[in-house]
């Protein structure tokens, strides 16, 4: 129950599906939207905040997994509970491969639903702070010179100084002073600190000249 | 010809063919028997003739050869007469070469003699067809006129300018050219019947004959001889009454022993009694030879003729009941062996009558009097009004009626007939006579019945199999209604929960839940309407409609199969009359033949067009599709039993599709079109009816 900042969007065919799950998202506390197609979907603007898909898979025009396929390349982060009528094995293997938190038979249960709903949001939420976790850390690591870039990637490699030097071909002192600049740049004041934030933008230590 | 020389032991060489004859004319031996028998028989029949001249007068009063070389003419073809004659002419030659005759009224002779037979059998030859038999009427006439008097009539004129310009005999031309002629016609009359009758028929027929029979003919013949025996022999001049006494017995000989006893009658009889004149005994030895010769011939003439056309009248009669028993009886076969009864009532007599195969039908007693209410009486009582009008106006307007319908026998037992019949009126144009016949067709009806009920059955199996195939499909139709209530349910009660329950929220969601209820129950009702077993009920039903409710059947497999369906429907369509379930069933089975047809066509091209439009007085529905098409070879075979396409198809789809259409009065055709088949069927529009019910 997290408020207004979530979204359920139900894309399916059929309109009394339509109208019963987005009242049974309302009395879930969910703002809901439905479409009747994957092209309707597809014309509403990207919501930026959680956002769950309650998707069928047999639609006239582009069909479920079509759909799921689109928004991965267009790199959304909507989470996708799949219903269908057809018991169809492939379909799901397939699905679920390619990311779905769920892959429910019509006709489910209303709360099977909607813990389904619950924990594609948790994990929505969860992408989505990841993902400005990683923006932060990453515009962080931006403002380094290729110099400081490259100390960090020597000093979470675990170097102490006077072999970074050895490494760089420059004084240890030097190497002092990149390494302290760096700490300053991404806000931190430990080496353990430096490596979460290394990982959070995936920076990848160096590797030692043989 | 043949029977000829059978009938005179001459077996062995009249056995020969027609087409050898006609090949080998000169040496065949039955030519020569037939010429050496004419040979023998015209001298034989000269002598005969000079022993019954009576003399001192020169003419015979019967002279036999004249007939004879005119049966020999008649009994065989056209071809050999020169054969025959010229085997006459030396039997000829040889009779008056004794006489003393001058060669040149020899031939003479002859010459009239062989026009005389000419004339005769020239003209009955054209006449009639061979063989020539005394045992019509029309031939005996024939016969009477040309051989017996035109032959001697006109040769006798030639005959008597001979003898005159031969200044042979004393006499006048003209009592010449009498006496000529009166003793060639009682020769031809005497004669040539006997040996035409019995030598065309050889004779063989007299071994098949009955004992009692012969006996009879035996009794009858030996009671003539004895009586003419007496009459012309025995008794004295002075009774010429009893020449009357011979009749009887001439009279049963024809009417028992046709034209074969009477040819034969006659000549004993004539023969009696001219051998008996010319010897001085009976009624005519009283006068002078001349007039005893006249009276006798004229007595053989007068009796004769009747006695020959009696007989041949007589047998035609028998000829002609045997005939009209024949066809009665081949009436009689075909009507039992096509169950049919024959019925007549006349009004004014009063008078009913019923083929024995009818009888047994309707289950009437063999005595008892038919009437329209006893005939009504046998009708079933639910066809009873409807048969009553049907012969009403019949009658009213002396039409024919036709009509089928069903008995209900006494036994319980149902038959199934159809009438047909008609009033007749008579001079007075007053109804008289009621006429019918009436077919037992139950066996038909009930193989048509069990046809139809196969038919159903094979319809049904084969909806209960395609619903087999569209399950996963339906499961989906079905299970949209029940997501919505279900989830409805759930919103609801956390609403309840939530404890804020908006009164107008709630009842729209109530309305959803029943409406999906009903959604649902329709889906489920569709189902078993679709595979229970229909009993054939046909309405007007719009096809449009039909085809709405078809795709929404097929939805769910439409998607699973990315197949676009495009519908151009004609607007104010006319109905059919037609059993909705079954054209349920066509158009399913198009549906689904054309989304297989299409399976290795890319989803892109996938799609179906359904068409309706009115073209005159028939409805033309189409389905095209984009698929694999019709097979190039011989399109015409998929409609032949347990032809498929398909892995798991039986075969039977398109065939009960055909059958469903024309049982319906339709016809469903199949083509080719581009990059895909269409097929189409043609239904007649309902007629007009003011409950929208069809009959």
């Amino acid at each position: 129950m997290s408020g207004a900042r979530e979204l359920v969007c139900v894309v399916d065919d059929d309109q009394s599906v339509r109208r019963s799950l987005r009242r049974l998202f309302r009395s879930a506390g969910y703002a809901a939207e439905t479409f009747a197609s994957a092209e309707d979907y597809l014309a509403r603007e990207i919501f930026k905040g959680p956002i769950c898909l309650a998707l069928d898979v047999r639609m006239p025009g582009l069909n479920g997994l079509e759909l799921q396929k689109t928004l991965e390349s267009r790199g959304a982060c909507e989470q996708i509970v799949f219903i269908t009528g057809h018991n169809d094995v492939p379909t799901c293997t397939q699905a679920m491969k390619n990311g779905a938190v769920d892959f429910l038979m019509k006709p489910f249960d209303g709360s099977e639903l909607i813990e389904a709903v619950k924990r594609a949001l948790g994990r929505a939420a969860d992408d989505l702070r990841k993902r400005n976790e990683r923006r932060e850390a990453r515009g962080r690591i931006d403002e380094l010179t290729p110099r400081e870039f490259e100390v960090l990637r020597f000093v979470i490699m675990g170097l102490l100084n006077k072999e970074i030097a050895a490494e760089m071909h420059t004084a240890e002192k030097t190497i002092k002073v990149h390494r302290g600049r760096v700490m300053q740049k991404l806000r931190v004041t430990s080496v353990p600190d430096l490596v979460r934030i290394s990982q959070r933008a995936d920076v990848s230590p160096a590797r030692k000249h043989a | 010809m043949k029977n000829l020389a059978t009938a005179l032991g001459l077996a062995g060489f009249g056995s020969h063919s027609e087409a050898d004859r006609s090949r080998d004319q000169f040496f065949d031996w039955g030519v020569v028997a037939i010429a050496l028998f004419v040979f023998a028989s015209y001298f034989l029949g000269a002598k005969i003739g000079f022993a019954l001249t009576f003399q001192p007068h020169p003419v015979s009063v019967l002279w036999p050869p004249n007939s004879i070389l005119l049966a020999a003419l008649l009994l065989t073809p056209a071809r050999i007469w020169w054969v025959v004659l010229l085997a006459a002419f030396p039997a000829h030659l040889a009779v008056q070469l004794d006489s003393g005759v001058p060669p040149t009224m020899i031939f003479c002779w002859f010459v009239s003699n062989s026009c005389e037979a000419l004339i005769g059998a020239g003209c009955i030859r054209y006449l009639i067809d061979r063989p020539v038999r005394f045992d019509r009427l029309r031939n005996v006439g024939i016969f009477c006129f040309f051989a017996a008097f035109l032959g001697p009539f006109l040769s006798s004129f030639l005959d008597s300018a001979f003898v005159v310009f031969n200044h042979w005999g004393q006499d006048s031309y003209w009592e010449i050219w009498r006496i000529r002629f009166t003793s060639n016609v009682l020769a031809a009359l005497t004669l040539a019947p006997l040996i035409v009758t019995w030598g065309a028929d050889g004779i063989g027929w007299l071994a098949k004959i009955g004992r009692w029979r012969f006996l009879e003919a035996s009794l009858v013949f030996l009671g003539l001889l004895s009586v003419n025996v007496l009459v012309f022999y025995k008794l004295t001049p002075a009774d010429s009454t009893l020449l009357y006494l011979p009749l009887p017995l001439l009279l049963w000989i024809a009417v028992r022993f046709g034209s074969r006893g009477a040819s034969a009658a006659i000549c004993t009889v004539g023969f009696l009694a001219i051998w008996s004149a010319g010897h001085g005994y009976g009624p005519f030895s009283t006068r002078s030879a001349e007039e005893n010769a006249l009276s006798i011939q004229m007595f053989l003439i007068v009796m004769s003729v009747p006695l020959l056309f009696l007989a041949s009248v007589i047998e035609e009669l028998g000829k002609g009941e045997m005939t009209l028993r024949g066809r009665e009886e081949r009436m009689s076969l075909a009507a039992e062996s096509a169950n049919l009864a024959f019925w007549t009532i006349d009004f004014e007599r009063k008078e009913s009558w019923m083929s024995d195969k009818g009888r047994a039908i309707f289950n009437f007693a063999p005595e008892e009097a038919l009437s329209r209410e006893l005939f009504l009486s046998r009708v079933h009582p639910e066809d009873r009004v409807a048969v009553d009008e049907a012969i009403e106006r019949a009658r009213v307007s002396s039409q024919t009626f036709e009509f089928e319908y069903r008995l209900l026998r006494p036994d319980g037992q149902t038959r199934w007939l159809i009438s047909r019949g008609r009033y007749l009126r008579n001079d007075q144009d007053r109804v008289n006579e009621l006429i019918g016949v009436a077919i037992d067709v139950t066996a038909q009806v009930q193989a048509n019945l069990q046809l139809r009920l196969q038919r159903e059955e094979l319809a049904h199996l084969s909806r209960v199999a395609l619903m087999g195939e569209l399950t996963a499909s339906l499961a989906h139709e079905l299970n949209q209604p029940l997501t919505a209530i279900a989830s409805n349910a759930a919103a609801g009660r956390r609403f309840l929960t939530l404890g804020s329950p908006e009164p107008e929220m709630f009842d729209e969601l109530l309305a959803d839940v029943a409406s999906d209820a009903r959604r649902a129950g329709d889906i489920i009702h569709g189902i078993h309407h679709f595979v229970r077993k229909s009993e054939s009920v046909r309405r007007a039903v719009n096809l449009n409609e039909i085809i709405r409710e078809v795709l929404r059947l097929l939805h769910s497999d439409l998607l699973g199969r990315a197949t676009a369906v495009e519908t151009q429907l004609a607007p104010n369509l006319p109905p059919v009359d037609a059993n909705s379930v079954q054209l349920q069933q066509i158009l399913l089975n198009l549906l689904m033949n054309s989304l297989e047809a299409m399976h290795l066509t890319p989803a892109e091209k996938r799609r179906i067009l359904i068409s309706t439009e009115c073209e005159a007085d028939s409805v033309v529905t189409s389905v095209r599709d984009y698929g694999s098409g019709l097979p190039k070879d011989n399109p015409d075979k998929i409609f032949t039993h347990f032809y498929s396409t398909k892995s798991t198809g039986m075969g039977m789809g398109l065939t009960i599709v055909r059958s469903i259409v024309e049982s319906h009065g339709g016809e469903l055709a199949a083509e080719n079109a581009d990059d895909g088949a269409r097929f189409s069927f043609r239904l007649p529009v309902a007629a007009k009816n003011e409950t929208g019910e069809v009959a």
